[in-house]
């Protein structure tokens, strides 16, 4: 069984990326990056179907240079290959130009399944996947949280989730691409130590730029303009000392007669 | 005349996110009447017509594929459905909750047109001749203004209490047969119910619900002893379903369960959107978290920043001094 998976980098979680001065995006330097969350279960699955079905994972990652640190992350989890389709100019942000590339690279591994993460932590866009399946022509199922693949019929029977806790079970015809809901199996910690070791693998580098792939876009979304949400200013912050919050927070719930 | 007319695929049924329709059908209204042009929504599913009847108060028309085998989210055969409707009505944007369905169908439709998708908006605004989507990015922490240049608009629009549609009376509402998609390499085998356990979250009038904020597994003692303090529920928030402490009967969100306390509590959920989906219409929202930045902020009515482990205990005896006092 060959099996793809489709790893983004992202700036960390845990940080408020800078704005830049011209409004239309973000100040990269200094900004921490980390493997998009969302591809790491989709990772995890893609090895969970090795075990079961045999073959090889290969991990792809489209972006600038730094996103190779996606594919260490991917290497030490225990994929077989890395792909990188470096991206120069577009920084990976072109969706459409994305998955012009994800095709032509699937197509030359050649696959049976692919998986990628439902949606990426910095555009929330949610479009790659279901768009790369589009653009090969399989089949896809969004929202996956279940796969049981029967090797011998060459098909899968995949659970989704719908609204309310409600799921829907499909069967679907391989190859056939999955996007991954978060928590479809678990994430395995990988520690610094297996990390570093997996700075030596060897990653299959090709330019974007190079592959002269023009996207099939009839549109185009523009950013006109980045800014920080604000605050409703409803909220009514309570600093000082934690035993002071405390205490109004108590007395105002009880004043509003809800505790 | 083409291209100013909008179509917005409403929800209605098991699995349906149906409490979205409101939000998208005011979005599509807005572009609509920005263009001089009609809201025409089309819903796909089994003994609808209660909602078709219900929508067509809001909008122009209202195209229904009311059947049996409609029970099942087919997505191919609903696409299908959809392209024929662009083909036959040439709108200038098709409109989707922001929902699981509406955002396989959205991506699934941009996709089939070569079009960007703009995902998770939550507001629309038109002015001086230029439209523009306002979503998040960065999970959730920077706002982008985006706008489209040529194309079909594809847009998912997120549910919010705040935008109730006008009503506008008199719309038609036209039965019609959507064909199973030819391609059935994606054969829908059946819908799952949620299994509820336990609990009922949904019909508590006090909700306290921890997030990844708290941390290792034995801190959630802390939340369920406010909960237990303050005379609610204990709940929580996705990731916590995800490693597996909880099951899907006790996540408030919009994959778990959409909840409307006159309290809620949230300790260490950052608010991201799946998760302010199903709580930002309680009562009173009160968030914990160590982050300043977090979103949970921008919807809740008393925060505090600061260490769960610290302020939890601190609360929970506050709560049963007054109580005792």
């Amino acid at each position: 069984m060959k099996i793809i998976t489709f790893v983004k980098h992202v700036p960390s979680s845990g940080a408020t990326p800078r704005i830049a001065v011209t409004k239309r995006g973000i100040e990269e330097e200094g900004l921490a990056y980390e493997a998009n969350e969302t591809d790491l279960y989709a990772i995890e699955e893609a090895l969970y179907q090795r075990f079961v079905h045999q073959g090889t994972v290969t991990a792809v990652t489209i972006g600038p240079r730094r996103a190779q640190a996606a594919l260490h992350v991917a290497y030490a989890k225990g994929v077989d290959h890395g792909i990188h389709v470096l991206t120069e100019g577009s920084h990976g942000t072109d969706t459409a130009l994305n998955v012009a590339a994800a095709a032509e690279v699937v197509k030359k591994q050649g696959f049976d399944l692919i998986f990628t993460g439902i949606q990426a932590d910095d555009d929330l866009q949610g479009l790659f996947g279901i768009a790369l399946a589009e653009h090969l022509g399989i089949p896809v199922i969004s929202a996956v949280t279940q796969v049981n693949v029967s090797a011998d019929k060459k098909t899968a029977v995949v659970t989704r989730e719908l609204g309310g806790g409600y799921k829907e079970e499909f069967e679907v015809d391989l190859p056939c691409l999955c996007t991954v809901q978060f928590g479809i199996r678990p994430v395995r910690y990988s520690s610094i130590m297996a990390i570093v070791k997996a700075r030596s693998r060897k990653i299959e580098s090709m330019s974007l730029e190079a592959m002269k792939i023009a996207s099939r876009q009839a549109s185009r979304m523009s950013i006109a303009e980045l800014s920080y949400p604000e605050n409703s200013g409803q909220c009514q912050m309570l600093d000082g000392a934690p035993a002071e919050a405390v205490r109004t927070l108590v007395a105002n719930l009880v004043e509003k007669g809800v505790i | 005349m083409g291209s100013i007319d909008v179509v917005v695929y409403c929800e209605a049924g098991a699995g349906q996110t149906e409490a979205s329709n409101a939000s998208l059908i005011t979005a599509g209204a807005k572009l609509a009447a920005n263009q001089g042009g009609r809201v025409v929504c089309l819903l796909v599913g089994n003994d609808i017509a209660e909602v078709a009847g219900e929508l067509g108060q809001y909008v122009d028309e209202v195209r229904v594929a009311d059947a049996p085998r409609h029970a099942d989210y087919d997505p191919l055969t609903v696409l299908g459905a959809l392209q024929k409707l662009v083909v036959e009505i040439d709108p200038c944007a098709v409109l989707f909750g922001h929902t699981h369905i509406g955002m396989d169908l959205a991506a699934r439709l941009s996709a089939k047109l070569g079009t960007s998708l703009i995902s998770n908006c939550f507001d629309v605004q038109c002015e001086a001749g230029a439209t523009h989507f306002l979503r998040p990015m960065y999970r959730g922490r920077v706002n982008a203004k985006v706008a489209v240049e040529g194309g079909i608009i594809v847009a998912t629009i997120q549910q919010s209490g705040a935008r109730q549609p006008d009503l506008k009376g008199g719309g038609q509402v036209i039965a019609i047969e959507v064909e199973y998609a030819e391609d059935r390499r994606i054969r829908p085998l059946k819908t799952i119910a949620p299994t509820r356990s336990g609990v009922d979250i949904a019909k508590a009038d006090i909700v306290v619900a921890g997030g990844r904020g708290v941390g290792e597994k034995e801190n959630f003692a802390l939340v369920e002893a406010l909960a237990a303090a303050v005379g609610g529920v204990s709940a929580c928030s996705r990731p916590l379903v995800d490693i597996g402490w909880f099951t899907s009967s006790s996540q408030v969100g919009l994959s778990g369960t959409t909840v409307k306390p006159k309290l809620y509590i949230a300790c260490g959920i950052s608010g991201a959107v799946e998760h302010v989906h199903g709580m930002k219409e309680s009562g009173t929202i009160v968030a914990i978290n160590k982050d300043p930045d977090a979103p949970i902020f921008r919807i809740a009515d008393i925060g505090i920043v600061g260490d769960l482990l610290e302020l939890l205990p601190l609360i929970t005896t506050e709560v049963k001094s007054t109580r005792t006092a």
